[in-house]
């Protein structure tokens, strides 16, 4: 319907398919949820009497393998849509069923993570810092929930014929990306602020 | 999609070279971000070199991830907008909280200008 | 688009599917106009009980006064617990549950697709999902009045340290997250459709000016909403995790230490609250703006003063609300260095909205005006408005505010925006496009009485706060006579509890009305009111998929009594 509504009123129209504008119109209020919570970080870190160096309060080994795992993801994803571009079936059901595995992995290792704090008495009600610590990346932890819902749902549907007719699911398979990507870039910054800096 | 259109979809092709080399990108950089990270720098340094390298891979994966290289004007358009609405965000509870607290009003002051306080 | 499309070839046939579980724009934006009166009656209700206490402090609340528990009521006198939990629902009720779902979810779901000759939304499953979160956050609201603790009592800004303390507050803030979810769902949905979904020659600069207040609406939704989410979540974190982000060391209540670990900034809640809360205030100013530029333009019969300003202005006011957060905190301690930035933004800000209603008031000047019942909510938002405009000049001040801020001049000032101007062009709005909504016509009688009666009750609750708040009264006294120099400005606080019954009485004709003519009202054609804009060009009420044929606009918006036309109206999808 896009598409034909391209040619029919171009004074009209953005050029842009819904799907892809309504994502990142989405990414937009996105933006500004992380923005609110990296003042947070920033004005209670500069007020805070101390603040724990990331390696000797956090468990930065497994950081930095959360931090990889989500980038391969990330390209894994990106695969994902280079295959259903080009109509490949299996190479996108390959793709994505790697990027949920990874997915996956990378919450078990946050709960691993989660886990040995938990075991050293830590909670977030420790200091401002742990509390910060928790919070942020428990929000990127439901992201990173929603973005397996999303793709989940891609996968599943991409095993019936008539979605590959459908002229939106290649649309849909681009802004399960860009969410993706986005929460990939929303760890690129938690990685450092929390963790090295 | 008509076979008139396809000449322009090509300009959005997936490049799958661009992926592997940002890939490989994405993977030094996390390596190096932590090295540096784990030489414990005096802290102004640490912010900034983690904060460029924050920067630059997120850089990389909105360009060529997300394609936003050559992406529609529009979109650029929305996100500019948007910058500029959560630099006001962030600055301004900041500026109140630190950068001008020596602005703030001093109590020793006000207190021995006011007739009621510090009786 | 597939969907809209999909499900106007096979058109819906269950009961359900139709009526309750649509995915209609049109039965969409009616759930949420008839919820969110609801919702505001809800509102309105909790403020008669208060207004009670207000004017007869410790007096028994009659009839009522026995059917609540002995902790709230005691012997049917209202505790001050349960006054706080009142005003605190109140407030959050009437804005984030009543104004806001009325004029963006219910007026922007039913008339902007028709204005833009559009089938239906751009996300017509999205926009289903959105209602039901809506009314899902809303009960969850409603029933912390049931909860151990009973509802929030922090008021409708939820502050820290206090909120945190509050157990009330617990369920607010899950349900504030629901419903701000919701309304991110809806602006998205909004947002596209005005960009992807206009017929043919529907440039934006032949958009209704309607429809530019929502998607300004909508933007404005989109990027601060998520910012009290936010932080809606970190104090939920304070309060369920007992975190410190908003929460200083060293807090007593009740002679007791509270044990956290502080380091929190107390403050910092307030920057995020009202980095929502003040472009909130436009979302609620800008639609209703929109529905009297409408009836205006459509009753003067002559094209609107100056649409291009008043779409600017829009704009404009859109930009700049998103920096004039902080004059609700210059008594809070913020620096008063950055008092002094928002004080000129807040001055900056008003110019737009006067621009905006100097336009709509030259509108009337040369036209043969028609006193219908919507035209009549239109003239008197205009003074009214205009009143809750003016006095809010004082309180963008920094000096004047100091004196005063939590006074009773603040709620007036308030309330005559939100009341006499948005909920009074709401009114109007429903008035005029009920023709539209059921094909039938609402009567007229009725219409004026409810008209008369609410604009003089509405003015004789508000006008008395701006002396009381004048003398001195805080806004937040329980008992008001509690402090010796309230007891001058008492007796004004009984005139405003009156008018306040007076209101509701007059709000009877206006249900009875709005039910009535739903069935038996007289018949209404396609355009009853002469109009030019697109919904009029579709059958009343539009079936699903709304047009018969794709619209195709050739002019703008308010092409009325255009020369060397019989008719006075040419609408914009008329062939030349």
């Amino acid at each position: 319907m896009t598409t034909t509504a391209a040619t029919a009123n171009p004074d009209t129209h953005t050029g842009i398919t819904n799907a892809k504008l309504g994502v990142w119109l989405f990414l937009c209020s996105e933006v500004m949820l992380f923005a609110t919570l990296f003042t947070t970080y920033i004005v209670l870190r500069l007020s805070a009497t101390t603040w724990p160096w990331g390696w000797d309060a956090l468990n930065v080994p497994l950081g930095t393998l959360n931090t990889a795992i989500l980038i391969t993801s990330s390209v894994t994803i990106v695969m994902a849509y280079a295959r259903a571009y080009d109509k490949d079936l299996k190479g996108f059901r390959f793709w994505m069923a790697a990027t949920l595995f990874l997915s996956f992995a990378f919450l078990v290792v946050k709960g691993f993570e989660y886990h040995g704090e938990f075991s050293k008495g830590i909670w977030p009600s420790t200091s401002v810092f742990y509390a910060t610590y928790f919070t942020l990346t428990g929000l990127h932890a439901c992201h990173i929930i929603g973005g397996i819902i999303v793709n989940s749902t891609l996968l599943r549907m991409s095993y019936k014929k008539e979605c590959w007719e459908h002229p939106l699911f290649l649309g849909r398979v681009e802004g399960a990306g860009l969410y993706w990507h986005f929460v990939d870039i929303v760890w690129i910054f938690l990685f450092p602020a929390l963790y090295l800096i | 999609m008509s076979k008139a259109s396809n000449a322009e979809h090509d300009a959005h092709r997936p490049n799958v070279k661009a992926f592997m080399i940002v890939f490989g990108a994405l993977l030094c950089l996390t390596l190096l971000t932590t090295a540096v990270s784990r030489m414990h720098l005096e802290h102004a340094a640490a912010i900034s070199v983690g904060l460029l390298i924050a920067v630059v891979k997120a850089s990389l994966v909105a360009a060529v991830f997300m394609h936003l290289w050559g992406e529609d004007r529009l979109i650029h358009r929305i996100l500019y907008a948007v910058a500029f609405f959560a630099v006001f965000l962030v600055s301004l509870p900041l500026m109140d909280a630190h950068l001008l607290t020596p602005l703030k009003t001093d109590r020793a002051p006000v207190a021995s200008q006011h007739p009621d306080e510090g009786k | 688009m597939s969907d809209a499309h999909g499900a106007h070839a096979h058109g819906p046939t269950s009961f359900w599917r139709k009526y309750v579980f649509s995915t209609d724009h049109k039965v969409i934006g009616l759930q949420y106009m008839i919820t969110a009166m609801v919702f505001l009656m809800i509102g309105f209700c909790l403020m008669l009980l208060m207004r009670w206490q207000l004017a007869w402090p410790g007096a028994p609340i009659p009839f009522f006064g026995r059917l609540f528990p002995a902790d709230l009521a005691p012997n049917g006198v209202m505790s001050g617990e349960f006054y706080n939990q009142l005003g605190a629902m109140h407030g959050t009720i009437m804005v984030f549950l009543g104004i806001v779902p009325f004029a963006v979810g219910g007026y922007g779901n039913y008339v902007l697709p028709l204005q833009i000759g559009a089938p239906d939304m751009a996300f017509p499953r999205l926009n289903m999902a959105s209602y039901w979160l809506f009314l899902v956050g809303g009960v969850v609201m409603l029933s912390s009045f049931l909860m151990p603790g009973g509802a929030a009592q922090s008021g409708w800004t939820s502050y820290p340290p206090l909120a945190v303390i509050n157990p009330g507050q617990t369920v607010w803030l899950l349900s504030m997250v629901v419903i701000i979810t919701s309304s991110l769902l809806g602006a998205i949905n909004f947002l596209v459709t005005a960009a992807n979904m206009r017929a043919p020659g529907m440039t934006l600069w032949r958009m209704p000016v309607f429809c530019w207040s929502e998607l300004v609406a909508s933007v404005l939704l989109l990027l601060a909403f998520p910012p009290l989410e936010a932080a809606a979540v970190l104090e939920l974190m304070d309060r369920v995790f007992h975190t410190s982000f908003y929460m200083p060391a060293g807090l007593f209540v009740l002679g007791h230490p509270i044990h956290v670990s502080g380091g929190g900034q107390p403050l910092l809640w307030e920057h995020l609250f009202w980095f929502l809360a003040h472009p909130e205030v436009y979302v609620l100013v800008l639609p209703p703006m929109g529905i009297v530029a409408e009836i205006i333009a459509n009753n003067t019969r002559k094209p609107l003063h100056g649409y291009k300003t008043i779409v600017w202005s829009m704009i404009a006011i859109g930009v700049m609300s998103f920096i004039v957060w902080a004059h609700h905190m210059f008594i809070s301690g913020m620096s008063p260095a950055l008092s002094n930035f928002f004080l000129v933004t807040t001055m900056i800000i008003s110019v737009p909205s006067v621009a905006i209603l100097t336009c709509l008031i030259f509108s009337l000047k040369g036209g043969s005006i028609r006193f219908t019942t919507p035209m009549l909510y239109a003239l008197a938002f205009l003074p009214l408005f205009g009143i809750g405009g003016l006095t809010g000049l004082p309180l963008g001040l920094t000096v004047t505010d100091i004196y005063l801020h939590d006074t009773y001049y603040v709620i007036g000032h308030f309330h005559f925006v939100v009341v006499t101007g948005s909920i009074l062009a709401l009114l109007g709005g429903t008035y005029h496009w009920f023709p539209k909504w059921f094909g039938r016509k609402m009567n007229d009688t009725l219409g004026k009485i409810h008209f008369w009666g609410s604009v003089i009750c509405m003015i004789g609750v508000f006008a008395p706060m701006f002396p009381m708040g004048l003398a001195g009264a805080s806004r937040r006294l329980y008992d008001p006579t509690a402090q010796v120099h309230n007891l001058v400005v008492q007796p004004l606080n009984v005139v405003s509890t009156v008018f306040a019954y007076g209101l509701f009485l007059f709000q009877l004709p206006f249900i009875w009305n709005f039910f009535h003519s739903m069935f038996r009202g007289e018949k209404a054609e396609e355009n009853p009111w002469q109009a030019t804009t697109l919904e009029w060009a579709c059958p009343s009420p539009p079936p699903h998929g709304n047009f018969e044929k794709t619209p195709h606009v050739r002019r703008g918006p308010y092409e009325y009594s255009a020369p060397g036309r019989k008719t006075d109206y040419w609408p914009q999808g008329d062939p030349a």
